[in-house]
């Protein structure tokens, strides 16, 4: 019952992956730059959905400030690489632990918080980070903006055709088996019981704050390497991009996709990016086709695109057991 | 039957809470000894709840102190005073619907894996061992619970008595050695109730645990417990044999509202 269950799931996830990795690796190589555009979106914001479902799908906490932690990535590997000639892929994960640590000092603070209150401090959150963005023109360019230099790989620009794709999801697999890894182990099953009950998971041994500012720094830390990849991706960046908006699609994202899962945010945040894109055709109602479509995906699949595939899930067990 | 562990022993001292300008609980004074079940019952609203959210941290007491063994605990967070041996089984089930009976069986294996989120995110081989071992565990537990053939299904779709089950796997897993059980045959039928009391029984004898046990159903009291305690209004009114306490006019008078003519 138990054993054979494992290898069976664990051979449909290599499935799986290998069938992404071909699909991707053909869409690199032959697509054209315009599905090389979208690959490349799909897999930043896939970063940014698996962080934000560490927080909000696993341990319960919304945030409304996700966009503040995009551009702490985004600004600080930009800045980094800018004025310091930091290769890129040194200034991201520097920029990542520079979120990390924020996101950890934003936790403190928000321990005593929960819904909508929490939701509305990191609101805060986020609107202060853009304006200090907006402000520090000495360091960021102010409202002017940031060029960020052309990423190098030994040597190699990184700014034509979809070298940047490589770059892009490879971090993405790396970033999904590690969130895996958690999500089925016991970092994810101590979020998730803190989520249903922060009583309950003390008394089973779970230090609940700890667990929290975890859960903080381990998004913030997703994101910003998200925002990273984006500014080398984009090369040029500007505050008004890290706005409000920008942290209520990423929290639609992972709602759309499926809450608690590493999959479904990868569903979120393809949806997110493909939808708007098939439907452009539409003179002005690409806007209004995918506002129906959020409305239709939750109404219909309130578990989000990834209850698609979980449908048949307790079924099956309840016939094997 | 196992020698009783002192470090499993509970000493509530003078307790008192207050929350705003009511009492919720006044002077309590109880013990449970090692390897002792004690029954702690009143009416609702008596403070029953208040009294095990004290033991197990959640609630700081106004007054008194609650000691684990010989070890003082104001002051400390629930997940101190779990790792000092107390397990608590709540009486509504703390289950994950969406996640198995195996999954939320581990949920209680936290203290004993003790790799870092660090090398769980990179998945260092040590991890996967530690987590094989857990399961393994657990798999054990579920045998002894009675749980063993729901391991894979989600906990959402299992009857309500296997989820009160499940938490007493919990605490067993956690290796606990004063267990607090919150009304655990409420919402049972007969047969789950007898197999919860055998569990109970067995587990004291097995593991020389001792328990706090609160319960509306007195038969289970008279069954399981060496002595009871009566809380009514935040206060203790009697303690003594299960017998003896339930047919003190007191208690009567607490739970009846009047003392029957022949008490």
């Amino acid at each position: 019952m138990v054993s054979p269950a494992i290898p069976a799931a664990a051979r449909r996830d290599r499935l799986l992956v290998a069938a992404v990795a071909v699909f991707v690796g053909a869409m690199a190589l032959f697509g054209g730059g315009y599905f090389v555009y979208l690959l490349n979106l799909i897999g930043i914001f896939s970063l940014v959905a698996i962080g934000l479902n560490i927080l909000t799908g696993f341990s319960g906490q919304t945030s409304l400030g996700h966009a503040g932690f995009f551009a702490v990535g985004a600004y600080a590997s930009g800045v980094l690489a800018q004025r310091f000639g930091l290769p890129f892929w040194l200034a991201i994960p520097v920029a990542g632990a520079l979120a990390t640590l924020i996101g950890a000092a934003i936790a403190l603070p928000a321990l005593r918080l929960k819904n909508l209150y929490l939701a509305i401090a990191t609101l805060g959150f986020g609107i202060v980070t853009q304006k200090l963005i907006f402000e520090w023109r000495g360091v960021t360019g102010g409202g002017a903006g940031l060029q960020v230099p052309t990423p190098q790989l030994f040597g190699v620009p990184l700014a034509e055709g979809s070298r940047m794709t490589w770059i892009i999801w490879a971090t993405l697999l790396a970033g999904t088996w590690a969130a895996s890894q958690l999500a089925s182990g016991r970092t994810g099953r101590a979020l998730i019981m803190l989520r249903e009950s922060e009583a309950a998971a003390g008394c089973i041994g779970i230090h609940v704050a700890r667990y929290k500012v975890v859960a903080f720094a381990l998004s913030a830390f997703y994101t910003a390497v998200a925002g990273g990849l984006y500014a080398n991706l984009v090369r040029y960046i500007n505050p008004e991009s890290f706005s409000v908006n920008m942290s209520i699609m990423f929290l639609a994202m992972i709602v759309i996709g499926g809450l608690g899962s590493v999959r479904g945010a990868l569903l979120g945040a393809a949806f997110y990016v493909a939808v708007p894109e098939a439907v452009r055709g539409f003179k002005e109602a690409p806007g209004l086709i995918f506002g129906i479509s959020l409305m239709l995906v939750m109404i219909l699949l309130p578990g989000g695109l990834i209850s698609v595939f979980r449908r048949r899930k307790p079924a099956r067990a309840a016939a094997a057991a | 039957m196992s020698t009783p562990d002192a470090r499993a022993s509970l000493a509530v001292q003078a307790l008192g809470v207050s929350f705003g300008g009511v009492r919720a609980l006044q002077d309590v004074t109880l013990a449970v000894d090692a390897g002792e079940i004690v029954g702690l019952i009143g009416p609702n609203g008596a403070g029953k709840s208040t009294l095990l959210n004290c033991v197990s941290g959640i609630t700081r007491p106004t007054t008194g102190t609650v000691r684990l063994g010989d070890v003082e605990l104001a002051g400390l967070r629930p997940d101190q005073i779990a790792a000092m041996g107390l397990g608590r089984v709540f009486q509504h089930p703390q289950v994950i619907a969406e996640l198995s009976v195996l999954d939320n069986l581990l949920v209680a294996s936290h203290r004993r894996l003790r790799f870092s989120v660090l090398a769980e995110l990179v998945g260092l081989p040590g991890v996967r061992r530690a987590e094989d071992a857990a399961r393994t565990e657990a798999l054990e537990v579920a045998r002894r619970i009675g749980l063993a053939g729901s391991l894979d299904v989600l906990t959402g779709s299992v009857p309500y008595g296997h989820r009160k089950l499940l938490e007493l796997g919990r605490v067993i897993l956690m290796g606990a050695r004063l267990l607090l059980l919150d009304e655990p045959i409420a919402g049972l039928n007969e047969g789950e109730i007898e197999h919860l009391a055998d569990l109970v029984l067995d587990l004291r004898s097995a593991s020389g645990l001792s328990i706090l046990l609160v319960e509306h159903n007195m038969g289970l009291v008279r069954r399981l417990c060496d002595r009871a305690v009566v809380l009514d209004a935040g206060q203790v009114i009697a303690s003594g044999t299960p017998d003896a306490v339930l047919n003190d006019p007191r208690v009567l008078l607490a739970y009846l509202g009047e003392v029957p003519a022949d008490a």
